[in-house]
């Protein structure tokens, strides 16, 4: 009985490294461990076996039963395993999720409002359709002066208009807060142009202002400056040149060197090699004036970006329309 | 305002670089929007005499020619007719660009190579006006009358060497809108001298006071009006350098009386105007309000309504003139005109403005005085327009500028504090420095004890009336970028920071979720807006009827923007926006609180349910998949405290509709977009669409949340399957299933619905998975069996909902 036991468990081995399929696995299944298989087999026989002998065969034999099992148990799992790997196609693609995007005007005005929040100024909101007077006549806009000739203006009654600028909400945020007054307002404007590439009936802006003892020309410059190595990045080349803006004096415009050209000059910089990104100035007395503060006891500065002049310079895009289209091939590229 | 270069010349000197000259004027504020080097344009083209002239051989038409040009004899072969041995002509160099192609249909420019014509060599061109952009004559070759020598650069000889730069002048500065004011602000920064023009006239004849009369009876609106008396004028043209001037500046020169004023005033900025002085009646000119005078014909032909309060310049009996703004038909300089009155007024700036855009009328004239002209100006203006034209035409000036100044302007006296400058712009200039930048602007400054100036502006700068005006000055003359940037680096925490706001939270979510964030313009065609809501606020002078009413849904605009993308082949669409609608709070617009603008999130789905994937079915975007995302983004906005309540209420744009209810207040709703109404925008596909108020859910934002503890006992879980009539509605049971529950249903979620075969006709299965959990202990079966039990008991008798088996 002991030469049967170590026969089977000798065949049994001798097998064990051919068992790498599933049809040599049956097999070998089939010819040791089967209901009719050699060990089940050598189980039948013990009955034959003396009983003096028994305990010990019966030991053996469930050492050979856990041998065999053990052989083909291993052998059977690197055969599934091998096989589950093979039956995946690792080329098939995902499935797809709905992919989204955030409009271009919106992220740049998020970029702004971020780099401002920073430097710690609030974010304040006024209304689209506004009053004549805190369009114009609050920001020194005098009726029947010439300055109104540069904000074409849509009008809803004779004294109600859809704002040309957000600088209104500098009058409504100095009345409502004593200083130290220090705020970004972005929002949407609206000009009466002709539609073309380079205009479009509405646009946005962000207006800043900063209201407060002391506040000088000088930090105005600084600020911008800081503002736009933030957002240009840190190597740019800045101008300050004179402008005119009724509410602001001394009124600035800052240029930065044209990011596209590097100065040299381009057709975007109209060869200039210099790019115009805010209007800005000190605030005019006639304004502090008029929402009750003391033009010698505060100053303060106050400026003015063109968000869509940004995002078309910034990105290449050469017709503000497609910003409004919303074309979704145009909304997937950003 | 054009500025040209060798104009400019003429009142101050300037070495400059065109680069430099633009760079320097824009930094003060007199922004060089481009300039245009006229030299550069005749490039490579040089002064030609034509040495001899042979007939082709092989062309009847073509002419080969020997051209001396200075440095070689040049072989070219022409094809016009009119050339001839000893003519002098302009020729083009191998290399140079013909401005105006003759063979090209668009007349593109072309750059001349060595060619050869019908096997003759040809080394150059010569141009015909046409081709040099010089005039319309393309028949021939222009031949010149000058005596340049060959070789002579043709802009040279042509003088057409000036650079004309187009200057931004920003409405506080009229005083810049002349070749004289852009000289003094060169001047302020050269340190130069400004020459004016001196004035040599030579009067002879009757007094002017004797030949006309001037008379202002409105000095409010019209302070001072200066006048001369010329005679034997002669309307002819003027000499070919006065007539480029103006063309270069962008005037049409049209004969030397016209061209004379119209010099004067791009020359020294004050508008000037010529009566024939016999057609004025009784000779005279009187200055006053048009009162009852209702029409007047201007001298382009066309007939102007005019108000009482209007200016008017009138002879004895009617008006001849809309003061400052344009002269009138009758009194017109004409060719048969032989004695003039040249005017030189000064205006009120209001007035002026009010009636040139009552009129609709603008004009060099009307700009410049609604700006602000120098009243100073006006005299010498005159004195040099007579000066001029009598140069011109060889007139008689007779003796005498009649002036009517009755009350003289007062010069401003500003109080100027050089310590309050320094405390503005943040810098540290000496007062003597001021001082000397005032005087560098023509402003005459004296002290007034130690801390302060009192500064007289000059006469031209109307925009200097106060202190913050100096200051302004100070700082351009002193160079904005000679003034060092500063920080304040303190943290204010008095100043307030920006909330967080419901709306990032939703757009940020939306993206994350696979939605797209568009943006709509606010203004649309009328019917467009009158879809969103009755009565859409409407701009009284629109761009155009497209852009004409403010939007009272984002809906409408939305459905556009969906026929855009549907037309390009973009077939699945989810989109959203945040922004505003506008409707009117009360009938009349007669202040802002008569306008409500709300901020609204929109939301728009149109194409597949889900991107097609490769085992996966594609399926069309229904209702119910808009409210699971619609579940999604309020779960994270404000957890549970909203919901959808069924509706087919009226609505114009959608059908199978739900609203929304946000904490208890009615906060938007979503459908199916109407299919007459997707018609009308050209869309043939379902289209889901829903708005929500933000400030709604604003109010409802939950960002102040209590932990509740994690549980601590298991959940046990059921599922039941009901079968019930098909009309009813299944969020009755799901109520009920709630309600009956009690505080032990954790959740419940509807995993299957079904209606078919084995429903049996008319009704449908509702399988439900109810997870119980006991806060406290670890429930058993018994005490869920008896929930169970009673949900099916009640289901039963109140839904007539069957226990499926």
């Amino acid at each position: 009985m002991n030469d049967r036991i170590e026969q089977v468990r000798a065949a049994a081995r001798a097998e064990a490294a051919s068992l790498t399929n599933a049809d040599a696995l049956e097999r070998f299944r089939l010819s040791f461990l089967a209901r009719k298989g050699s060990v089940a087999d050598l189980f039948d026989q013990l009955r034959h076996v003396t009983a003096a002998d028994k305990p010990a065969v019966g030991k053996a034999l469930n050492e050979l039963r856990t041998e065999v099992q053990g052989i083909y148990d291993g052998a059977k799992e690197k055969v599934d395993s091998s096989a589950q790997r093979t039956s995946i196609d690792l080329t098939l693609p995902g499935r797809p999720l709905f992919a989204g995007s955030r409009h271009l005007v919106s992220q740049t005005l998020e970029e702004f409002q971020r780099v401002f929040v920073s430097m710690g100024f609030d974010i304040v909101e006024g209304p689209e359709v506004e009053s004549d007077y805190y369009n114009f006549e609050a920001l020194n806009f005098p009726p029947d002066h010439p300055a109104r000739d540069m904000q074409d203006t849509f009008f809803v009654s004779p004294s109600v208009l859809l704002r040309t600028h957000t600088t209104p909400v500098q009058v409504r945020i100095m009345e409502k807060r004593k200083p130290p007054v220090r705020a970004i307002m972005p929002g949407r404007v609206y000009r009466n142009e002709a539609v073309s590439a380079r205009s479009l009936v509405q646009f946005h802006q962000v207006d800043g202002v900063y209201v407060d003892k002391g506040v000088t020309f000088a930090e105005l410059k600084g600020t911008l400056v800081a503002f736009a190595k933030r957002y240009y990045g840190s190597s740019i080349k800045y101008r300050f040149r004179a402008s005119y803006f009724p509410f602001t004096e001394p009124s600035a415009e800052m240029d930065i060197t044209c990011y596209l050209c590097a100065g040299k000059g381009c057709r975007v910089c109209k060869h200039s090699g210099w790019l115009e990104i805010v209007g800005s100035g000190m605030v005019h007395p006639n304004i502090l004036k008029r929402v009750g503060y003391d033009p010698e006891e505060v100053s303060g500065y106050a400026f003015g970006f063109g968000v869509e002049r940004t995002v078309l310079l910034r990105h290449g895009i050469d017709d503000i329309r497609l910003l409004y289209e919303n074309d979704v091939r145009f909304l997937e590229q950003f | 305002m054009k500025i040209v270069s060798s104009w400019l010349k003429d009142f101050v000197d300037v070495e400059w670089t065109p680069q430099q000259f633009s760079d320097d004027l824009t930094m003060v504020g007199l922004e060089v929007e481009s300039y245009e080097d006229l030299a550069a344009t005749y490039d490579k083209f040089v002064v030609g005499k034509v040495v001899s002239c042979e007939k082709h051989p092989k062309a009847d038409r073509l002419t080969v020619c020997r051209v001396d040009v200075g440095s070689e004899e040049l072989q070219i072969v022409c094809g016009a007719p009119n050339v001839a041995p000893g003519q002098t002509v302009p020729v083009g160099l191998v290399g140079a660009t013909v401005p105006h192609g003759q063979h090209d249909p668009d007349g593109k420019p072309f750059v001349l190579g060595k060619v050869k014509l019908r096997g003759v060599d040809s080394s150059g061109m010569i141009c015909s006006a046409k081709e040099l952009g010089l005039g319309t004559d393309g028949d021939g070759i222009m031949v010149l009358t000058t005596d340049a020598r060959p070789g002579t650069p043709l802009a040279i000889a042509l003088q057409r060497n000036d650079v004309v730069y187009e200057i931004g002048i920003t409405p506080n500065r009229p005083d810049c809108l002349s070749h004289l004011g852009v000289a003094r602000e060169v001047a302020i920064q050269t340190g130069g001298e400004v020459r004016r023009p001196a004035i040599t006239l030579k009067e002879s004849g009757e007094p002017a006071a004797k030949l006309a009369s001037i008379e202002i009876r409105d000095a409010d609106l019209c302070p001072r009006y200066c006048g001369r008396v010329l005679s034997d004028v002669r309307v002819i043209p003027s000499p070919e350098w006065l007539q480029r001037r103006l063309e270069l500046a962008g005037v049409r020169p049209i004969n030397a009386v016209v061209d004379a004023t119209n010099y004067v005033m791009f020359e020294l900025g004050h508008p000037l105007h010529a009566f024939d002085l016999d057609r004025l009646d009784g000779h005279a000119i009187v200055v006053r309000r048009a009162g009852p005078d209702a029409e007047f014909t201007t001298l382009d032909g066309r007939s102007r309504q005019l108000r009482p309060d209007m200016l008017m310049i009138c002879d004895r009996s009617r008006p001849v003139a809309i003061g400052g703004v344009m002269g009138g038909e009758n009194s017109e300089v004409s060719e048969t005109t032989t004695r003039l009155l040249i005017e030189g007024a000064y205006f009120l700036p209001s007035n002026i403005r009010r009636t040139a855009r009552t009129l609709g009328l603008s004009t060099e004239a009307s700009y410049r005085f609604e700006r602000g002209a120098d009243p100073e100006m006006a005299k010498l203006a005159v004195e040099r327009t007579a000066q001029l034209i009598q140069e011109l035409t060889a007139a008689t000036v007779h003796p005498g500028l009649i002036d009517v100044y009755p009350k003289g302007m007062e010069a401003s006296r500003i109080r100027f504090r050089p310590r309050r400058a320094n405390e503005i712009l943040g810098t540290n200039i000496e007062p003597s420095a001021m001082r000397s930048y005032l005087g560098r602007l023509g402003a005459h400054v004296t002290a007034n004890g130690e801390e302060e100036l009192v500064v007289v502006p000059p006469s031209f700068r109307v925009d200097i009336s106060e202190e913050i005006d100096l200051i302004e000055e100070v700082a351009r003359v002193h160079g904005y970028n000679n003034i060092e940037t500063q920080t304040r680096s303190a943290i204010d925490f008095s100043i307030p920071t920006a909330p967080a706001r419901v709306a990032d939270e939703a757009r940020s979510h939306l993206i994350g979720a696979g939605w797209r964030e568009i943006m709509a313009i606010s203004l649309q065609p009328e019917t467009v807006a009158s879809l969103g809501g009755p009565a859409p606020i409407k701009v009284l002078n629109p761009v155009s009827a497209e852009m004409q009413a403010l939007r009272t849904s984002m809906i409408p605009g939305t459905l556009d923007i969906v026929r855009l993308n549907l037309h390009r082949g973009n077939k699945d669409l989810r989109l959203f926006e945040i922004g505003k609608v506008y409707r009117r709070s009360s009938e009349n617009l007669a202040s802002v609180e008569d306008v409500v603008e709300e901020d609204r999130l929109m939301m728009a789905w149109a194409g597949v349910a889900a991107p097609v994937a490769f085992d996966r079915p594609s399926r069309e975007v229904d209702l119910m998949d808009l409210r699971g995302e619609v579940d999604a983004l309020l779960r994270r906005v404000c957890l549970d405290k909203y919901r959808f309540l069924p509706y087919r209420a009226d609505n114009t744009l959608t059908e199978s509709a739900l609203s929304l209810e946000i904490n208890g207040t009615y906060g938007g709703w979503f459908g199916e977009v109407r299919r007459d109404i997707a018609k009308r925008f050209e869309i043939e596909v379902p289209i889901f669409v829903g708005e929500i108020a933000l400030p709604v859910l604003e109010q409802a934002w939950t960002r102040d949340r209590t932990f509740r503890p994690l549980p601590r006992f298991p959940h046990v879980v059921r599922d039941l399957a009901f079968v019930v009539e098909r009309t009813m509605p299944q969020g009755d049971l799901e109520d009920l299933i709630r309600l009956t529950a009690g505080p032990l249903l954790e959740s419940l979620v509807l995993f299957d619905a079904y209606q078919g075969a084995q429903t049996g006709g008319g009704r449908r299965s509702l399988a439900y998975s109810l997870a119980f959990r006991s806060p406290d202990h670890t429930l058993t079966d018994a005490e869920v069996d008896a929930h169970i039990r009673a949900i099916v008991d009640r289901a039963r008798s109140v839904c007539g909902a069957e226990l499926r088996s």
